[in-house]
């Protein structure tokens, strides 16, 4: 099977009193089995409810989604024998400590107890939490609590993970860690789908990725593809005081905020910059990433805060 | 909650209150009425209470996501909460255990009775009251948005479940014309077997109501237990629409 998951004209409207939200129209791609599969757009583009329809939380309101080759409207538990998840804003239940939690949740799942113990360790190494594992989770921090989400799920034997902004709040050290474990996850040939706002690590992580706008697909496909749809190497960045006019003569512009990003080719890329440092304006220059290529789709910084300072930060 | 035992002398704390106002109202007279409906009130809110514990887990840990997403079924999920809850329920009814032991001196070791047939039904009768309200509990928990509608819910059950029907006074008490609504209610049935049960021979402690036998008491609180579990399989949202 070559194909973790497929969705065809997914659509869900969520009706509540006084009103309704499209969340997903006509949304159509694969996750190939084996992947990682990074699904990427802005607060609210609808990466949650997709992830809940296809880990069976959530009835689709029209189109199908076949997760390991079963329908999620009708062969739910198929599929629920062999995924595990971490929802957004997920916390560990906090009456035990974090070894006896874990293990809990694998015996929960059918795992034997030597099983569950032998791979409870294993994450609770991977992950960083020894120093942890008897404390009560209630005694956790909120970084190390969501670690501990993170390890339940990779120290299970479900083949399809589903995880939702697993590394939101985490320390850029445990973040690489929560990076490694999706990787071995990998290796052992598990598929993940994972959310995030964190685009250099949807870029580290994922060999696939699709970009949700609005409850739309803007793209989706591998990695190398994606990135080459900017097709100009090199990113320059400049403060507003130049004006769009002139630097669309080095390249391609698009801008935020008070900033001007131009696409451009080498020798471009480095006339603009000693024009621009000859002005004395601020600027820095870096190799397009992925980032470039969904602020590029969307026409606007996919997040304030950590990522779009990234951008800058790059050179 | 579990690193709360306070909590577990709220469940102790309304019914015996209840007891005490109805004693203190009836004069004493109510006191073997009160006892014994305190059991099935601190049974009932415990079986509903996990409403609040489920609604937690499901809005604010998320927690329901991932057993929805797991291996586990959901009856598997709500007897798990709602056995881990009944320690709540222990204090509670070993309070009125003892209470009754007082009242209805009788042969150990069942104590308070005077069979086991008599203790028998009195704790099938509990277990049936505590096994529909869980139910009951997990079907409304899987509606709400947010913990504090739960908050106005389980005094609102217990109050049309315990306190209007004649749980804590005979049926008897209320007026001929509309003792037809108390049958309405399933703890009416529940308290009659209990009541009928358990002071069989102490003749103070019990009058037979015009309506209901044993037979049909069992009949509608089994019925009753089984409707709640067939709704709670249909109904209840495990996964959202
Ligand atoms: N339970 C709900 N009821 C009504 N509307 C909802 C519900 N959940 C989400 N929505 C709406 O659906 C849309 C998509 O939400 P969703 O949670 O899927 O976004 P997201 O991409 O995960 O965003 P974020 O990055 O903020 O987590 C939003 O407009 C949101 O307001
Ligand atoms: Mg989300």
């Amino acid at each position: 099977m070559a194909d973790a998951v497929s969705s065809r004209h997914l659509s869900k409207t969520y009706a509540y009193r006084g009103g309704s939200t499209v969340a997903l129209e006509d949304v159509s791609f694969d996750i190939p089995a084996g992947e990682t599969f990074g699904l990427i757009g802005r607060n609210g583009a609808g990466k949650t409810t997709f992830l809940r329809i296809a880990a069976t939380q959530l009835l689709p309101t029209a189109g199908t989604v076949t997760v390991l080759g079963y329908d999620v409207a009708h062969e739910e538990r198929q599929i629920r024998s062999r995924i595990a998840v971490v929802p957004q804003e997920s916390r560990p239940l906090y009456f035990a400590n974090t070894e006896e939690l874990i293990v809990w949740y694998l015996r929960l799942r059918g795992m034997d107890r030597r099983e569950s113990r032998r791979r409870a360790n294993g994450v609770l190494e991977e992950l960083g939490l020894e120093d942890v594992r008897r404390r009560l989770v209630s005694r956790l921090s909120g970084g190390q609590r969501r670690r501990v989400m993170a390890a339940m799920v990779l120290a299970s034997d479900a083949d399809l993970l589903f995880l939702d902004e697993p590394t939101t709040g985490l320390d850029p050290f445990a973040r690489r860690e929560v990076w490694g474990a999706i990787q071995r996850a990998n290796r052992e040939r598990r598929t993940v789908l994972l959310t995030t706002h964190y685009l250099d690590e949807a870029e580290a992580l994922s060999s696939h990725l699709a970009l949700l706008e609005g409850g739309h697909l803007v793209v989706s496909g591998t990695r190398e593809a994606l990135r080459a749809r900017i097709q100009l190497p090199y990113r320059v960045t400049v403060d507003g005081t130049t004006g769009a006019e002139e630097l669309s003569r080095y390249g391609t512009v698009s801008g935020f905020g008070d900033l001007r990003l131009v696409f451009a080719r080498e020798r471009e890329a480095r006339e603009l910059a000693q024009l621009a440092l000859a002005r004395g304006a601020r600027l820095s220059l870096a190799p397009v990433s992925l980032e470039d290529v969904f602020l590029q789709l969307v026409g606007r910084p996919l997040d304030e805060g950590p990522e779009a300072e990234s951008a800058e930060g790059a050179a | 909650m579990r690193t709360q035992p306070l909590y577990l002398l709220n469940t102790v704390a309304s019914p015996l209150a209840f007891l005490f106002f109805v004693v203190v109202a009836s004069r004493g007279a109510l006191l073997s009425y009160g006892i014994l409906g305190g059991m099935i009130l601190t049974v009932l809110t415990t079986g509903t209470g996990i409403q609040s514990d489920l609604v937690h887990y499901k809005q604010d840990m998320k927690f329901q996501d991932v057993v929805v997403s797991s291996p586990v079924e959901a009856p598997i999920y709500v007897a798990g909460i709602a056995l881990s809850e009944f320690v709540y329920a222990v204090p509670g009814l070993v309070v009125f255990l003892l209470l009754s032991a007082v009242r209805f001196p009788g042969v150990p070791p069942t104590g308070f009775v005077y069979s086991l047939g008599g203790a028998a039904t009195l704790f099938g009768a509990l277990l049936l009251v505590w096994a529909f309200a869980s139910a009951l509990g997990f079907t409304i928990a899987t509606y709400f948005q947010d913990i504090r509608e739960t908050f106005v819910f389980s005094p609102l059950i217990s109050l049309i479940m315990t306190t209007l029907p004649p749980v804590y006074y005979p049926i008897s008490s209320i007026p001929a014309s509309i003792r037809w609504a108390a049958y309405l209610s399933p703890t009416t049935y529940a308290a009659d077997l209990v009541h009928r049960a358990v002071c069989g021979v102490h003749s103070a402690c019990y009058e037979a109501p015009s309506l209901a036998a044993a037979g049909v008491d069992w009949a509608v609180l089994l019925g009753l237990t089984a409707v709640l579990f067939f709704l709670a399989a249909t109904k209840a949202r495990w996964r959202e629409p």
